[in-house]
């Protein structure tokens, strides 16, 4: 079978627009007599609020100052409909949106922002996932502050760790990471008649025009969302950030409204990569043959929970590494607290527990003097292999040829061991 | 308000500006030059590159007023009676753009490198683009494609 598109190089459908400067960005779009949007945040990561936008609505210029009060349903979410659209006696982290000052042009709206009042009346705040875990600790949402509980269990782990000449244990900790995609978020809102119009950069347009349908209380069919040109992503846009801002704005005043996030008010408004603490213990025979892993991994979802289900999940089911053992428990958890949000980073999920079990068999190597590259080859899947969920790999596992090819151009001599 | 002149891609402007505005405002919301991209705001990430008197400056750490009697060149400077750059065209063959955003401040940073030094070796393209930054490609196709836009500008 001849491949007309795998293989081919293929020039990009945007990219002459692109190296022209003629591709539209949402920050590009301008239209008529449009108003200017601009968004309060909280300044406190937990606290209680009141707010008065009056000072700021009688100002001159100013159109209208969105809160909590003109949002027909004011929660969204991705997986849990935890966010709402403004905050309305809460706020959970630093950045949440509080209110929307619509102005007819950016110097009255930031002027706008600093003459509404917020009254905070702070809540003791939990920033470590791990207190967050524990029945007394501040809460989040309801009752507990863990999300979700992903659970794995293969085999024997006890018996695998008694049977181990070595275990090694340890603990892993990684960072919250931006995307810092290079377009910040913006976006423009017009009405068409009597349908929303947002044109905006987004990974999830469909998922938009249902979450600001929602939001709004009016069909989804009344909501259109044009993506323009989008700025890289990485994950980061996929949930919304100023969509039913803009969508709300543009309903109540029948004018255009356009909003454009500063690189600042990037950083704050969208989800970050989840911080995860991983404690591994890896047990292995004489010849470097895994035998056991048990590895407790709590992924820091922030004050929301975004995709925080489906990439614990995944960092759950990637904890083994692309090796096969025989015994494993795994243990992930997706917990609240008040740092900023979690979400949909490259990798969603398997990118940070690589830090620990590759740590942890070099580990293993050293300690039983056999060199990294061997204890790899010697438990490396291939096909045939059944993962710890108990997935049979049926074809393509090139990691044997990829480890090999690697050694080689490091000029590594492997010491063959029983591989 | 204060008036300058100033030419912007061969042509003279005559423009009323704010005197806090900054060049970049200029070039996006007077002259609706909206090819060149604000991605920082704080001369970090080249977004925002474009060539001022020959030298590359960060458009949004330039006040408009002192653009006055300067000559600037943008992205939608660079084509000529509708036919692309040899840079533009490089970066298009060797698949240097991406979501494009740091694309028309990468064109103009490697024009002003190549003007000044036509056969740059990869280290010098390295520090020609050295102020824009790139989140998608990982910069070796921007690199491969200024390589690549030597060539073409030697075969004109």
């Amino acid at each position: 079978m001849k491949l007309h598109v795998v293989g081919q190089n293929n020039m990009r459908v945007d990219a002459a627009a692109k190296v022209t400067g003629k591709a539209l960005y949402p920050e590009d779009v301008s239209l008529e007599g449009m108003f200017i949007g601009k968004t309060l945040r909280s300044h406190k990561p937990h606290a209680c609020i009141t707010i008065d936008t009056s000072r700021a609505e009688a100002m001159e210029g100013v159109v209208k100052v969105l809160t909590y009060k003109d949002v027909p349903h004011n929660h969204y979410g991705v997986l849990m409909k935890d966010h709402e659209v403004f905050c309305s006696e809460k706020v959970r982290r630093i950045g949440d949106p509080i209110a929307f000052v619509v102005a007819v042009d950016e110097e009255v709206a930031s002027k706008a922002l600093a003459k509404i009042k917020v009254e905070y009346r702070e809540l003791k705040a939990v920033f470590d996932p791990e207190v967050a875990m524990h029945q007394d600790a501040p809460k989040l949402h309801g009752e507990s502050n863990i999300v979700y509980h992903y659970k794995l269990r293969q085999g024997d782990i006890e018996k695998g760790l008694e049977e181990s000449a070595v275990v090694v244990e340890n603990t892993y900790v990684t960072p919250m990471v931006d995307h810092v995609f290079l377009q910040p978020e913006a976006g423009v809102a017009h009405m068409e008649k009597d349908t929303i119009v947002v044109t905006t950069a987004t990974q999830y347009p469909h998922f938009d025009q249902l979450e600001i349908a929602e939001a709004l209380e009016v069909e989804k069919e009344k909501v259109k969302v044009i993506n323009a040109a989008v700025g890289g992503a990485f994950g980061g846009r996929e949930d919304i950030t100023l969509q039913i801002h803009l969508a709300l704005a543009t309903k109540l005043t029948g004018k255009p409204v356009k909003a454009v996030y500063s690189r600042e008010e990037s950083f704050i408004a969208h989800a970050k990569r989840h911080a995860m603490v991983m404690t591994y213990k890896t047990g292995a025979d004489e010849e470097g043959k895994l035998k056991a892993m048990e590895a407790r991994i709590i992924g820091d979802t922030g004050a929301y929970a975004s995709w925080a289900i489906n990439i614990m999940r995944k960092a759950g089911v990637h904890a083994t590494g692309p090796y096969e053992i025989p015994n494993v428990k795994v243990d992930s958890y997706a917990v609240y607290t008040n740092n900023p949000f979690g979400g949909a980073m490259r990798g969603f999920g398997a990118t940070q527990p690589p830090i620990a079990h590759e740590q942890q068999m070099d580990m293993l190597a050293e300690a039983l003097n056999i060199d990294p590259i061997s204890i790899r080859l010697t438990n490396a899947f291939k096909i045939g292999s059944k993962t710890a969920t108990g997935q049979i790999l049926k074809d393509s596992v090139p990691l044997r040829q990829c480890i090999e090819a690697v050694a080689e151009k490091l000029g590594f001599s492997v010491v063959s061991r029983g591989v | 308000m204060k008036e300058i002149k100033l030419k912007v891609n061969h042509k003279d402007y005559h423009v009323a500006i704010e005197e806090d505005m900054r060049l970049l405002d200029l070039l996006r919301n007077r002259l609706n030059l909206t090819g060149t991209k604000e991605g920082c705001g704080e001369g970090e990430c080249g977004a925002c590159t474009v060539i001022m008197d020959g030298i590359t400056v960060n458009s949004c750490m330039v006040m408009a007023f002192q653009a006055e009697n300067r000559e600037i060149f943008t992205i939608e400077g660079l084509e000529k009676g509708g036919r692309l750059d040899p840079i533009q065209q490089a970066f298009l063959d060797e698949g240097a753009v991406q979501c494009g955003f740091c694309t028309p401040g990468m064109v103009l940073s490697a024009k002003a490198l190549l003007d000044k030094n036509p056969k740059p070796t990869r280290e010098e393209i390295r520090e020609g683009i050295s102020g824009n930054l790139c989140r998608c490609t990982g910069y070796n196709k921007i690199v491969d494609a200024i390589e690549k836009a030597s060539e073409y500008r030697k075969e004109e």
